[in-house]
């Protein structure tokens, strides 16, 4: 598969996942890939708050995942020309961004 | 050098020394590069190491032909194994789990074959080989991914929709019930309907009803029958004089 090796996903500052695809369209590849790395063991291990929530529809609509994080922010990726690996990486270094704003903080 | 000596050692006529000297004429070892005698340089030249050329790496250019790979034994059984599959069972669905705990597919098995369903795994390559040959085709987008098939004789839809709730990792993405393609949604449409023996007495009740009024209202005495037909007739056309049709 493509999705990289090394994806231990950190979802600490994650409060919620959706992902919303068609799976009888052809570019859903990178979507589902996104949601199998996403919603493993491994990334759920890391926090156990956060949902992972896919929904399965038939409506020829566009593969969109939208992540909710702890103070409110929303990300929102497309993921019909996107691939697995850019949509993680995407998603890693806002993660990896806010955990460091949260450690800054409560340091302070 | 050598004249002298051929003048010293050979005092007769016509003796040739035993010893040959080899230095004797041009030598080996010379500071220009010396010419190769011509046999030499047709040798070297013929026999010249030409490097093989360097084919592209692997996977820098797409193969112009697929090659057809021939399948292995594993293969050949698993296909027929899907096939028979296929023909037994009614439900197949397909699901995407993301979590592939041990505990967690375990009790999900011992759920689902309390009810008789069995869950199977099936490489993609192989099911999207088998899936081009057979009918079921459309199928094919499906298997992206961690999938793995959720099967039974009878369509349980209801239990299995119970079940996969319960673990909120495995996706339902579609399924085949009775040789039709059905989407996620299909099938929790299909698990809402009755089953087929209240749907066909539904049938025959309304379609019985008509014809049981029209029974019982003709069974009555034909009096009554014109005394309602002329009352109809009458809210019909209330500014005309009203004719009513006797019941003959």
């Amino acid at each position: 598969m493509a999705a990289p090796r090394k994806a231990t996903v950190l979802l600490k500052a994650v409060k919620k996942i959706t992902v919303q695809f068609c799976p009888f369209e052809s570019n859903v590849r990178s979507t589902r890939e996104f949601l199998s790395s996403v919603g493993s063991e491994k990334a759920r291990a890391t926090n156990m708050n956060c949902e992972v929530v896919s929904a399965v529809k038939h409506d020829k609509s566009e593969p969109v995942v939208e992540i909710t994080y702890i103070d409110g922010e929303r990300l929102l990726m497309k993921g019909a020309k996107l691939t697995a690996s850019e949509m993680l990486s995407a998603f890693q270094s806002r993660c990896a961004a806010k955990d460091q704003q949260a450690k800054a903080g409560a340091k302070k | 050098m050598a004249a002298t000596l051929c003048v010293k050692l050979l005092p007769k006529q016509g003796w040739l020394p035993i010893t040959h000297s080899v230095r004797h004429g041009s030598k080996a070892v010379t500071r220009h590069r010396k010419p190769l005698h011509i046999l030499r340089q047709k040798l070297l030249a013929v026999t010249q190491y030409v490097a093989p050329p360097r084919a592209a790496p692997p996977g820098a250019y797409p193969s112009l032909t697929e090659h057809f790979r021939e399948e292995t034994g594993l293969t050949l059984l698993m296909k027929r194994d899907l096939k028979k599959v296929f023909e037994d069972c009614r439900m197949i669905a397909v699901v995407q789990n993301n979590s592939c705990n041990a505990d967690d597919m375990i009790t999900l098995k011992h759920r689902l074959h309390k009810h008789g369903v069995a869950v199977k795994f099936f490489p993609n390559q192989v099911i999207r080989s088998f899936l081009s040959d057979s009918v079921y085709c459309n199928l094919a987008p499906l298997f992206v991914g961690p999938t793995a098939l959720v099967v039974s004789k009878d369509p349980k839809a209801k239990e299995v929709l119970t079940v996969l709730r319960s673990s909120p990792q495995m996706t339902l993405l579609g399924g085949c019930i009775d040789d039709t393609l059905l989407s996620a949604q299909g099938v929790v449409g299909y698990s809402k309907l009755p089953s087929v023996t209240v749907v066909r007495g539904e049938l025959v009740s309304g379609l019985a009803v008509m014809t049981s009024r029209t029974a019982a209202l003709l069974q009555r005495h034909p009096a009554h029958l014109s005394a309602l037909l002329r009352r109809y007739v009458e809210q019909r056309s209330p500014e005309g004089a009203p004719t009513a049709p006797e019941a003959t």
